[in-house]
């Protein structure tokens, strides 16, 4: 590589008329914004065609969340919001979410039209069900 | 002359060069608002350091070919990884050297893995993250030359990222890091020595499962050939929180591990001579990770994976290993 043609390329007007392009031209992304990402997985085996479908659906507090996770062939966890990791456990990866995204998860004060203005500083509780909370690695849909 | 790239630790000139680059480009407006680049909410404008933070997030969302299983994108989780990022960085050093007023300028690279040789719990005070150079950690980081400020309207401030489906978005907060979270320790010396001992650049499957100096490099796989967080993702994940995310050009970090990333690349085709692949007889499901498939980047068609392979005019790093 050259370093005029670099130097012309680096100008910011030109990068930002590139990504105007690049983001006209993206193509939409079926799925990963509507948070029904799916990952098919396809093999051969003594002549059979296999083929695995998994979605995943994930909630958390009990609000369903629209992070596009997929598996790889190999049975890797991934998600391409976080697209440096990958986890052996769909459990790992939406832990990481959490970290990943704080205010997304941010718990939202019951709104309370008939109480006090004053009140929008408390913030209840949030509603538990009691359910078993899901061992490490045993909920792996792959 | 080729600039020399230098380790961020031994050279402090150079070090608050790039502290000094980074705030410039950061309040440099580059001319264009949020709403060109299709992001929601009130329309602001976009620094010249964001934009590669557009450009990284769009280049992740560029499927090459859309929808293949391996999740394999324009820049990441395929061949394409080093060179794509090559070009981004080589963009960046222009963009430095031009707002410092300074052609010899050569980006630095952190050499992470002499802090993974230190113990875990040591790694977050290592002399990368002191007061002097990157700062330290926090929800914003508090400390350092990008420390967040509410009332300093030029401190360091993240002004798009992504949410939790991966699109862009505007928010005004502190930079985020949070160390060892969701990975103990940084990746260590025996580790880059192992990877660097691989003699393919890559392999079939060309993804995540490749067992190959891309895969190891990227961080897909350990050195026993099973899935795991490695070498370049593992700096991502243990640094957290803006480096977990597809934005994560957002911590000044990231062009320090890429720019060390880089140079294991360059260390690799000191060994093993300057090649690359796939070649052009790779089908049509490796577009945009063969040897002559455009890069994605403003330099079209003039910046493929065979024009990355010799940088040798434009810059060089003090030690390969
Ligand atoms: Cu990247």
């Amino acid at each position: 590589m050259e370093t005029k043609k670099l130097a012309t390329g680096a100008a910011p007007r030109k990068l930002s008329d590139y990504l105007t392009r690049a983001r006209d031209k993206a193509p939409a992304h079926d799925g990963h914004g509507a948070g029904g990402a799916q990952s098919v997985r396809e093999d051969n085996y003594r002549g059979h065609a296999i083929e695995i479908v998994t979605t995943y659906k994930i909630l958390v507090d009990g609000r369903k969340i629209r992070a596009p996770l997929g598996v790889d062939d190999s049975g890797q966890v991934h998600c391409h919001s976080l697209p440096n990791y990958q986890t052996a456990s769909a459990v790992d990866m939406v832990r990481a979410l959490i970290d990943g995204f704080p205010e997304e998860f941010e718990r939202k004060p019951v709104r309370a039209q008939s109480r006090p203005a004053a009140s929008h500083k408390h913030r209840p509780a949030p509603v538990r069900k009691s359910r078993p909370a899901a061992k490490k690695g045993s909920k792996h849909e792959h | 002359m080729a600039v020399v790239r230098k380790n961020i630790l031994q050279n402090a000139d150079v070090r608050d060069q790039y502290i000094q680059g980074v705030q410039l480009l950061k309040n440099e407006a580059s001319g264009r608002k949020t709403n060109e680049f299709g992001i929601p909410g009130a329309v602001r404008s976009v620094s010249t350091y964001d934009l590669f933070v557009i450009w990284h997030v769009t280049a992740m969302m560029l499927e090459t070919p859309p929808g293949n299983p391996a999740g394999r994108n324009s820049a990441h989780r395929g061949p394409v990884f080093a060179p794509w990022h090559r070009v981004m960085l080589m963009l960046f050093e222009q963009n430095l050297q031009r707002v410092l007023n300074d052609a010899n300028f050569g980006l630095p690279y952190w050499d992470w893995a002499e802090d993974g040789d230190l113990p875990p719990q040591q790694q977050g005070d290592a002399a990368i993250w002191g007061d002097d150079c990157m700062g330290g950690q926090g929800n914003p980081v508090t400390t350092g030359p990008f420390a967040f400020s509410q009332s300093d309207p030029s401190a360091f401030r993240v002004r798009i990222s992504t949410n939790i489906s991966g699109e862009l978005r505007s928010v005004n907060r502190g930079l985020r890091r949070a160390f060892g979270v969701s990975a103990d320790a940084l990746p260590r010396t025996a580790h880059v020595a192992n990877a660097l001992a691989l003699s393919s650049y890559d392999s079939p499957d060309w993804d995540a499962d490749a067992n190959s100096f891309r895969n190891r490099i990227e961080g897909w796989m350990n050195d026993d050939g099973v899935s795991a967080t490695w070498l370049h993702n593992l700096v991502h994940v243990w640094v957290g929180g803006e480096m977990l995310l597809g934005s994560s050009p957002n911590d000044p970090v990231f062009f320090l591990n890429h720019c060390n990333i880089d140079r294991l690349w360059e260390s690799w085709m000191s060994r093993n001579g300057r090649v690359y692949v796939p070649d052009m007889e790779a089908g049509a499901d490796l577009k945009g990770h063969r040897i002559d498939d455009p890069i994605s980047s403003p330099l079209g068609r003039g910046a493929t994976p065979r024009e990355t392979l010799d940088v040798s005019e434009i810059y060089e790093y003090d030690a390969l290993l």
